[in-house]
């Protein structure tokens, strides 16, 4: 594929924009997310060679990267069996976080929107408990988050499908499902052994912590399976914040549009919870920045998704660094991130509106 | 009123069209005929379905039954994608996503001309260029919509449904919540695009004098029915507005245009004195306007209120219509039923 400026004196595509073309294809790419992408990607490598050079042991970056290259030093033990899994899966993790925040955010048409906002991370929190204060082998964990995630979602779209997923009652119905689980979580973990309720309770703050290569793989594969349709979510969100007479006008059927968006941020966002537990507010915050970061209506889905991941990946070193030797889950930083990010938000957004 | 049983001349066409709402009926069987090549404007009080129409013609709205014909064809038969490449909405208060830049709104009229594989061509930049050029938006390419004035914004609206390169447009109160200065611009830009591009072009408007100004072709609604439909100078009466709008008013030639120019009729006494314009102005029990036909017959300036311009036909610098070959100060306003 190769970057063609239009012969045309005024603009190839639109402005900011460089057309990139290929048969019959084209596609626009907004130079500042370039930038953006490339800088965040930058960092987010920064940041995972830092996270694998700190801790006790200490092994300095020169090393890490010798270790990394299979270059074979007494550090492959620390750097590439303990700390390595770990920190690919904050990045991956991170990364669809980004990508499911983006998609129900721009679906809800709400900055205050996210997986963990509407009820899909209690879906799952409710359905990991149960599986893990039943006793259920853990293997079963994941999966039954997975369902419970998606069954949220569902109940969601039921609630919300009458009125075509219009954005406010899309988000109103999220909320109210995400209280309601979150109460019968809370009376799971009530009536069930204490050991079990507390297992369920690290579970529900999510954490990176012993988990690796195979949370990993089940992520990086819904991603792959998801691929096609990313690309076209990628296009179709350009649509989502036309309000629905404007889109339909220009062609678009807005609501087959808004629950084919919903329906795939979900399947990313219940698969990701599935696997790391409920780490809340990167899913809210990285569409957020990365949208800042651009300066657009709505953040590229690669952007947002670096954004995510160098987020994560910050999130879990500061976890393991900040009270060390005592370990924080990653969970508990994105929260002391998000909430005060969330009041931001909140308070911006009332001065706007006054 | 209905002239042309079939849909010769006609873009769009209503058939048996009713629309409601949960319980409420607000079209009822209608027939309505939206001539080709022609500024058509609908008019009628509040509530009375004009935006109903619109919205439905848009198929914005779904009809309980009856039909929407595009040159013929049942719209709900033909995909929205084809639909949006022969027809632009301009709904009555579209959302300006935060942050977008004009040249980027007006990109998305290019929509039905892209796929997610197929994002941009030469035609979708000429296309574009073309429409802010129309438009007078050019300039304001790189500005974010949500800092520009109300009627730069719904200049760049109408630009991003002139992208859509569609032989009709249709736009909902198009000069709504806007001054009168840029109300007459917006009502300029889409009388050249009929004038000039050949584009047929449909509206709901409130003012009735911009309606007579600017139509070829005037609809009069009340109540979910077409009252009245023809050019304004056939039908648009003091009799026409009574039963419209159930309002007594004088119907004179504008003093520009020619073109009908209702004034409301004495409706509160004092209002005369305070004017003061009038010297000679008549008893207050003879109120223009009020049971009376002003137009039938009489010459420009007998309708009293309206003397003063009149009196002094300067030649009309705008007049809606080119081909208007009749001089437009001139001319009786029949009553309707013609």
């Amino acid at each position: 594929m190769t970057a063609v400026q239009s012969p045309r004196p005024t603009y190839a595509g639109l402005p900011g924009r460089t057309l990139l073309r290929l048969g019959p294809a084209s596609v626009q790419v907004r130079r500042r997310a370039v930038l953006v992408a490339a800088v965040t990607a930058v960092l987010l490598a920064a940041a995972v060679v830092l996270s694998l050079s700190l801790g006790t042991p200490y092994v300095a970056p020169a090393d890490v990267l010798r270790s990394l290259s299979g270059a074979g030093t007494p550090y492959d033990l620390v750097v590439r069996d303990l700390r390595l899994p770990r920190i690919v899966l904050a990045a991956v993790a991170g990364a669809a976080f980004g990508i499911a925040g983006t998609l129900i955010q721009s679906v809800a048409r709400n900055p205050l929107a996210s997986p963990d906002v509407i009820g899909i991370t209690q879906g799952a929190g409710l359905a990991a408990t149960i599986a893990i204060t039943t006793g259920a082998a853990a293997v079963v964990v994941a999966p039954a988050a997975l369902v419970g995630g998606l069954g949220a979602a569902l109940l969601l779209l039921v609630l919300g499908a009458r009125h075509g997923l219009a954005a406010q009652r899309f988000v109103l119905a999220g909320v109210a499902v995400a209280f309601a689980l979150r109460a019968l979580t809370e009376v799971v973990m009530l009536s069930a052994d204490p050991i079990d309720g507390l297992r369920a309770q690290i579970w529900l703050i999510g954490t990176l912590a012993g988990r690796g290569w195979s949370e990993t793989l089940w992520i990086a594969l819904t991603l792959a399976a998801l691929l096609p349709v990313l690309a076209w979510a990628g296009w179709a969100l350009n649509g989502t914040a036309l309000d629905d007479d404007t889109a339909r006008g220009i062609g678009l059927r807005p609501v087959a549009r808004r629950v084919g968006l919903a329906a795939t941020g979900v399947v990313v966002a219940a698969t990701v919870t599935a696997q790391v537990g409920a780490v809340d507010f990167v899913a809210l915050v990285a569409p957020q920045v990365a949208r800042r970061l651009v300066r657009a209506e709505r953040p590229p889905l690669v952007c947002a998704a670096l954004v995510g991941a160098l987020l994560l990946v910050l999130a879990d070193l500061a976890g393991r660094r900040l009270f060390a030797p005592t370990q924080l889950p990653a969970g508990v930083l994105t929260a002391a991130i998000g909430g005060p990010y969330l009041m931001f938000l909140l308070v911006r957004r009332r001065r706007r509106s006054a | 009123m209905n002239r042309t049983p079939d849909t010769r001349g006609a873009m769009l066409s209503t058939r048996d069209l009713t629309v409601g709402y949960d319980e409420r009926t607000v079209l009822d069987s209608l027939d309505v005929d939206l001539p080709a090549d022609a500024f058509t404007v609908i008019v009628g009080p509040n509530a009375c379905g004009k935006s109903t129409l619109l919205r439905t013609m848009a198929r914005l709205l779904a009809p309980r039954h009856g039909t929407v014909l595009l040159d013929g064809t049942a719209i709900r038969d033909l995909p929205t994608r084809e639909v949006a490449r022969r027809l632009g909405v301009l709904p009555q208060s579209p959302l300006v996503p935060e942050g977008v830049t004009v040249a980027d709104l007006v990109g998305r009229g290019r929509q039905p001309y892209q796929r997610w594989w197929r994002q941009w061509s030469e035609q979708d930049s000429a296309a574009v260029d073309r429409a802010m050029a129309q438009a007078d938006v050019a300039g304001l390419a790189d500005r974010p919509v949500d800092t520009l004035s109300g009627g730069q914004r719904q200049r760049v609206w109408i630009a991003m449904t002139l992208a859509q390169d569609t032989e009709a447009l249709l736009l909902d109160e198009p000069t709504t919540f806007l001054d009168l200065a840029h109300q007459v611009e917006v009502l300029d830009l889409l009388h050249r695009l009929r004038a000039e591009r050949g584009r047929t072009v449909v509206a709901v408007l409130h003012d009735l004098n911009q309606a007579a100004r600017y139509a070829d072709h005037l609809i009069a609604m009340r109540e979910g029915r077409v009252v009245a439909a023809g050019p304004p100078r056939e039908i648009l009466t003091a009799d026409l507005v009574r039963d419209v709008f159930g309002l007594d008013c004088v119907v004179v030639p504008c003093p520009v245009t020619g073109a009908p120019l209702v004034v409301p009729g004495l409706t509160a006494p004092s209002l005369a004195r305070r004017a003061g314009t009038v010297d000679a102005a008549p008893p207050v029990d003879a109120a223009p306007g009020v049971d009376s036909a002003p137009g039938a017959g009489s010459a420009p300036g007998v309708a009293d209120p309206a003397r003063p311009a009149p009196a002094d036909p300067t030649v009309p610098a705008v007049r809606p219509h080119a081909d208007d070959a009749g001089d437009p100060r001139v001319g009786s306003y029949p009553s309707k039923g013609h």
